[in-house]
């Protein structure tokens, strides 16, 4: 208790005048007639004037009558007179010393014991640089507005709990919704909620704190006015130079058509495909049907002829898998060749094993066919005629080198003997080899064999497709 | 031997499929799109697996559907899909798991193997 007491004391013990002189707001106290009775420094500090000047001129008078402000008029003389006291009266003004100026006044009357008139307190806070950049931020503010609605795509801006700060214009006409209703509301609960997908909501989460942008998140739905509609969505964070709140940009593009254009292209090759495969099985068909009357030696003749018209339709479809637009990546084509081959031709119990190793380059379709034919060729002989016990490696190596595109297949097999090339079907599949090189404009490298394995070595053009002219295409 | 029922648009196709399918001691019963095989499978014939094209006529699934009324139909029915398509996502989603594929073009020794599967499964 004693020491409360002493304490209250040593607060009391401060002057009221230091208090004035140091708080940062310019004050004045007026007598009931207006005249200045005192000031502080802020006062001074920020209307480059004196006590001299000051004490005991009207307020209107000082400083070459800068202060007869209309708006300073109305307040001490029509406000004050029937109020004990107001607050944030905003009075803009050019100052002949300081310029133009916002200040924000607070007057309060106060009475000292005896004092019946009473005084006017006046504290003056210039508040110009605060108001300058709020009419900065709000002329940006108008800016980007004006930009966003210039964009076509509709687009919104979120806040960080996810509702909508703005929406553009393009936002509000094509889905037919008001800026009141989108304003402070979150996306998913706009319309028919069409946008409230677990998954969408579940990205848009992580965009602003782990700044994570989404790209093409797709919704299909129907929408009022608009019917069924394909919706690419995109999200990014928005940060404003020295605001620390950051925003997310969600812009909506319609790919109804470009979809639909998907569609159509997809639903045209799968009839393109169906009408060749079918065809090719006709092919098939009829081989299979003169085998079935052919003596028996020339049967095996049939079928090879068939398992090379199976080959050329499994490259159709591997090209299609493995094509860019307007090249085929080699490396994933020879997988696939790999891949295939192996479930076809070796199964998952056989002792031999096909490796690739291939470099990043690219052929035209057209080629891809004959070069993949050609890899059929060489790996099926391999296959065949190499590994007598059952078991072994056969390599699919393809580099570029310069302007090239070398193709090498090696076994580690029981190599070729000279008097296995007189057998009929090793010279044929041999002279399949040659027309296939022909056909792609390569040449066959020697290379030296060893007393085991077989290695051959192929050169071709490379004849790509100039560099940046590759449109991605789907598959 | 088995009673095997062969559903296929292309007449030769299917004619040949049918030609190799009896050399090897089987019966056929063979329809050219979705209707005509309903038509066998919901009358008595004994009928042991479905051999079907996927594309049929217009219907770009139509072999799916047609797999997914049989076996509803008939729960123990085989089934042995083909098509010369790529295999897309949609696809996969329709064919009956655990079921046979055979891809166009096939040769009568891949057929055999499928078939040959297919009945011993």
């Amino acid at each position: 208790m004693a020491d409360s007491v002493h304490g209250a004391k040593a607060v009391s013990d401060i002057a009221a005048s230091d208090i004035v002189e140091t708080v940062p707001s310019a004050l004045i106290v007026l007598d009931r007639n207006l005249i200045i009775t005192s000031a502080n420094r802020a006062f001074y500090q920020t209307f480059r004037t004196s006590p001299i000047e000051t004490e005991g001129c009207l307020i209107y008078a000082l400083g070459n009558r800068q202060w007869d402000i209309t708006a300073l008029r109305t307040l001490l003389e029509s406000v004050i007179p029937h109020r004990a006291s107001v607050e944030g009266f905003e009075v803009e003004h050019d100052f002949p010393t300081i310029g133009r100026r916002t200040m924000l006044v607070n007057a309060r009357k106060i009475f000292s014991p005896g004092d019946h008139d009473g005084s006017i307190l006046l504290a003056i806070e210039d508040v110009s640089e605060e108001r300058a950049a709020r009419a900065e931020s709000k002329r940006n503010w108008q800016l980007t507005q004006s930009i966003v609605d210039t964009i076509r795509d509709p687009l919104v801006v979120l806040e960080n709990d996810m509702t909508i700060v703005t929406a553009s214009k393009a936002f509000l006409t094509i889905f037919g919704i008001t800026e009141a209703e989108t304003r402070g509301r979150r996306v998913s609960e706009l319309l028919q909620h069409q946008w409230d997908v677990p998954a969408l909501r579940h990205l848009m989460e992580k965009v602003l704190p782990e700044n994570k942008p989404i790209e093409s998140f797709e919704i299909e739905d129907n929408f009022p006015g608009l019917g069924r509609r394909v919706l690419n969505l995109n999200a990014r964070k928005i940060s404003q130079p020295g605001n620390h709140a950051h925003r997310m940009l969600l812009v909506f593009e319609d790919i109804t058509d470009r979809k639909q254009r998907e569609r159509d292209a997809l639903s045209l090759t799968n009839e393109i495909s169906h009408r060749i495969k079918n065809n090719l099985q006709v092919i098939v068909g009829l081989i299979a049907y003169e085998a079935k009357w052919t003596a028996a030696p020339c049967v095996q003749g049939y079928k090879t002829m068939q398992a090379r018209i199976g080959a050329i339709a499994q490259l159709y479809d591997l090209i299609s898998q493995t094509s860019r637009g307007r090249t085929v990546a080699v490396d994933a084509y020879l997988r696939e060749i790999a891949k295939t081959m192996s479930a076809s031709l070796l199964g998952n119990t056989s002792g031999i094993d096909i490796e690739v190793k291939a470099e990043p380059v690219e052929i035209d379709p057209d080629r891809a066919v004959p070069f993949g034919l050609l890899v059929n060729e060489l790996t099926t002989n391999a296959i065949k005629h190499a590994f007598p016990n059952g078991s072994g490696h056969i390599t699919l190596c393809v580099e570029q080198v310069d302007d090239q595109i070398e193709l090498v297949v090696t076994d580690d097999g029981v190599g070729i003997k000279d008097k296995d090339l007189a057998k009929s079907p090793e010279k044929r599949g041999s002279d399949y080899v040659a027309i296939f090189v022909r056909q792609l404009g390569g040449t066959v490298v020697p290379s030296k064999q060893g007393p085991t394995g077989t290695t051959v070595r192929i050169r071709l053009p490379l004849l790509l497709v100039p560099s940046g002219g590759a449109e991605p295409l789907a598959a | 031997m088995a009673v095997i029922l062969i559903v296929e648009d292309d007449v030769f196709i299917r004619e040949v499929a049918e030609m190799m399918i009896q050399d090897w001691g089987h019966q056929t019963l063979a329809a050219c799109d979705v209707d005509e095989a309903l038509t066998f499978l919901r009358s008595p014939q004994h009928i042991d697996a479905l051999f079907t094209d996927i594309y049929l006529k217009e219907l770009v699934h139509g072999g799916c559907d047609l797999a997914l009324q049989a076996i509803a139909l008939r729960p123990n029915l085989r089934v042995l899909y083909t098509t010369g398509n790529n295999i897309t996502d949609k696809m996969k989603a329709l064919l009956i798991e655990g079921m046979h594929f055979l891809r166009k073009p096939y040769t009568q020794h891949q057929l055999q193997k499928s078939v040959k599967d297919l009945l011993g499964a």
